[in-house]
């Protein structure tokens, strides 16, 4: 048998929880760990559940965003940024995670999934250090 | 320093500044999820290709060898200690590449192509991509320059041409890196570029390889590329990638360039520990399944162009390290049917005495006659006869005494062959002396002279020739093939130098 992938599983086990009431569902749950336990999966339930988490947002049209800036985000920055990453990536939702973190100087960063965008003049002045020691 | 040189310094680095743009985007950057044996496996970095380059947050440099569904596989290019679970990857949008210069000439150079020998940085902002596709069938063209080795054995019987790519396979310790230091040696005042790649090599015969070459003057037209054993295996993966691409580099300036791979059974092993650690199928000898072509596609980029696309070569002489002589090993035999030939070195004739031990029964060069000069082509036909008839008696010879006339001169024969072949290391020939005393031996002039005492027959006679011909080596270096007057010189110069010698000893 092919190697089974996190996402494949979690793809599996989201399809299967969909539509069941209470008693399906705890027979599914059952045997969900029963099959994680035979493939000797259970020690990776953590990445198998961060990926059944980014398929329940991706079906909800929820993302996370994590927004680091070098002070505190004004009110308004915020909704602008809410607006903008709801026409980035298309979502009905943000659930914004903000992080203050003075070496970065000035500007801001976002991380979304894998994505990240980097505005930071830390950053900048990094990659300016590159052109000009190059 | 004074205020202008103050001015101009600021004036630069506001132009610099200037010209710097930055345009932001948004980066498809990954997650470190493990990291082991200098192979570190990465979630994320959605949209990176398979050989791109990518950067951890410690400034580590990597290469993306798999690419699989959930994680990527990448390999670590130098120190892996400090790169933790949870770094941030990111890519760089680039095929590995390694900078090129000619600065990059007599120095020495790690598996990334920046200098190891504390000789100060090279400057360039010329990079090449390590791997590239081999040049195609339009571009080429026959080989048909000799590249000279200075050793007799090879230059007569397996030569070697420009753009060709020629095996040097043998047990350890029986010279394999000897003839490559040699040909190096020899290249000196012949217009051709060399570039010797060292790969799981130990510091110290590096270090010796490079101390010999400095002291035959070979480094002002050669460069060391080296991956020492201390060092991770993806470095002695990339390394003779590099070194072809600097070979490229110079190729594309129309020049010729010798590339030596020293050795290529140890690439095989390190992409062997690459590849099982990437949890790859093994294959014989636990080998994956594409060492066939880790080895074809770096030997096939050895070419020789032709003028329309801008001239230049490279030749390459791999070498592989056999154990116990077994020919039939997976690696040997890949190499063996993907170069244009081999040097077999045995053993046995190197506890004998014959050196360099080349097997030339085994040995074999498929496209190199054509690159020999028509001079050396006339003497060796017949040396080769010689010499293969000699083995065939050498066998049954032991076992009676009653040989008829015609099978002792063969013998005799052989026997003097087999010694002038002999030559000690560090001690190249010039093609015109080889030719000289390859035809006293063909022509029979040796035949009375006793075995013991060929080799000193053989450099006097040299020196004899040298002080004393007029038009014999002239026309063999000018014209390279002699003349009808200029082989009776020789012939008389022979006769004359063979009396004496008689006489005297």
């Amino acid at each position: 048998m092919a190697n089974l992938s996190y996402n494949d599983i979690a793809r599996a086990i989201y399809m299967g929880f969909k539509n069941k009431d209470n008693q399906e569902m705890s027979l599914f749950v059952d045997n969900t760990v029963k099959f994680l336990t035979r493939k000797k999966l259970l020690s990776k339930s953590k990445n198998i559940l961060d990926k059944l988490e980014a398929l329940m947002n991706k079906d909800k049209g929820l993302i996370k965003a994590r927004v680091s800036t070098a002070e505190k985000m004004t009110d308004i920055f915020k909704k602008d940024l809410n607006l903008f990453l709801l026409k980035k990536y298309n979502a009905k939702e943000v659930e914004m995670i903000e992080i203050v973190d003075s070496q970065h100087i000035g500007g801001v960063k976002i991380e979304v999934d894998d994505e990240v965008i980097d505005m930071t003049i830390a950053n900048k002045l990094k990659k300016l250090q590159t052109h000009l020691t190059r | 320093m004074n205020n202008n040189t103050n001015n101009t310094i600021v004036d630069n680095l506001k132009k610099e500044i200037e010209n710097f743009s930055l345009k932001v985007k948004g980066e498809k950057t990954g997650r470190v999820t493990e990291v082991f044996d200098g192979i570190a496996k990465v979630s994320g970095l959605r949209d990176v290709k398979s050989s791109e380059m990518v950067t951890f947050s410690g400034g580590e440099v990597g290469v993306v060898l798999n690419l699989e569904e959930d994680t990527v596989g990448i390999i670590i290019l130098g120190d892996f200690s400090k790169i933790k679970e949870g770094d941030t990857v990111s890519p760089t949008e680039r095929i590995l590449e390694v900078p090129v210069s000619e600065m990059q000439i007599g120095r020495v150079l790690n598996a990334l192509g920046n200098p190891i020998d504390g000789k100060g940085e090279i400057k360039t902002d010329k990079t090449y991509p390590v791997e590239k596709v081999a040049p195609g069938v339009v571009t080429r063209e026959s080989v048909n320059q000799p590249v000279s080795t200075g050793i007799k054995a090879i230059d007569a019987l397996i030569p070697v041409g420009r753009g060709q790519r020629e095996l040097i396979i043998g047990d350890r310790q029986t010279g394999k890196t000897a003839i490559a230091i040699d040909t190096i040696l020899n290249q000196k005042g012949q217009d051709m570029i060399c570039v010797y790649v060292s790969i799981g090599q130990k510091d110290s015969k590096l270090r010796k390889i490079q101390t010999r070459l400095e002291e035959g003057g070979a480094m002002d037209y050669t460069i060391i590329v080296s991956a020492g054993s201390s060092e991770p295996a993806a470095l002695s993966y990339i390394a003779p990638y590099t070194g072809v691409a600097i070979a490229e580099s110079f190729m594309d300036q129309g020049k010729d360039v010798l590339i030596i791979y020293d050795d290529l059974s140890k690439h095989a092993v390190a992409y062997r520990e690459i590849s099982l650690l990437l949890r790859r199928p093994p294959g014989r000898e636990a080998y994956p399944g594409d060492v066939f072509y880790l080895h074809s596609r770096l030997l096939e980029r050895a070419c020789r162009r032709n003028k329309e696309y801008g001239g230049g070569s490279i030749t390459a002489l791999p070498i592989i390290e056999t154990q116990a002589g077994d020919l039939s090993a997976y690696i040997p035999t890949n190499v063996i049917s993907i170069t244009d030939g081999q040097i077999f070195l045995e053993t046995d004739l190197f506890y004998k005495g014959v050196r360099p031990a080349v097997n030339v029964g085994f040995s074999v060069s498929r496209v190199g006659g054509s690159a020999q000069i028509k001079a050396m082509k006339k003497v060796a036909g017949t040396l080769k006869l010689d010499l293969a008839q000699y083995r065939e008696l050498e066998a049954f010879a032991q076992f009676g005494s009653d040989l008829d006339e015609g099978t002792k001169q063969q013998l005799e024969r052989g026997k003097r062959a087999v010694e002038m072949l002999k030559q000690p290391q560090y001690a190249p020939v010039l093609t015109e002396h080889q030719i000289v005393s390859l035809y006293a031996l063909v022509k029979g002039y040796m035949d009375n002279v006793e075995v013991a005492k060929i080799k000193m027959f053989e450099s006097g006679l040299i020196e004899y020739t040298e002080n004393n011909s007029k038009l014999f080596l002239k026309q063999v270096r000018e014209k390279k093939m002699w003349e009808d007057d200029g082989e009776e010189e020789l012939k008389g110069l022979i006769t004359d130098f063979k009396t004496n010698f008689l006489a005297t000893n």
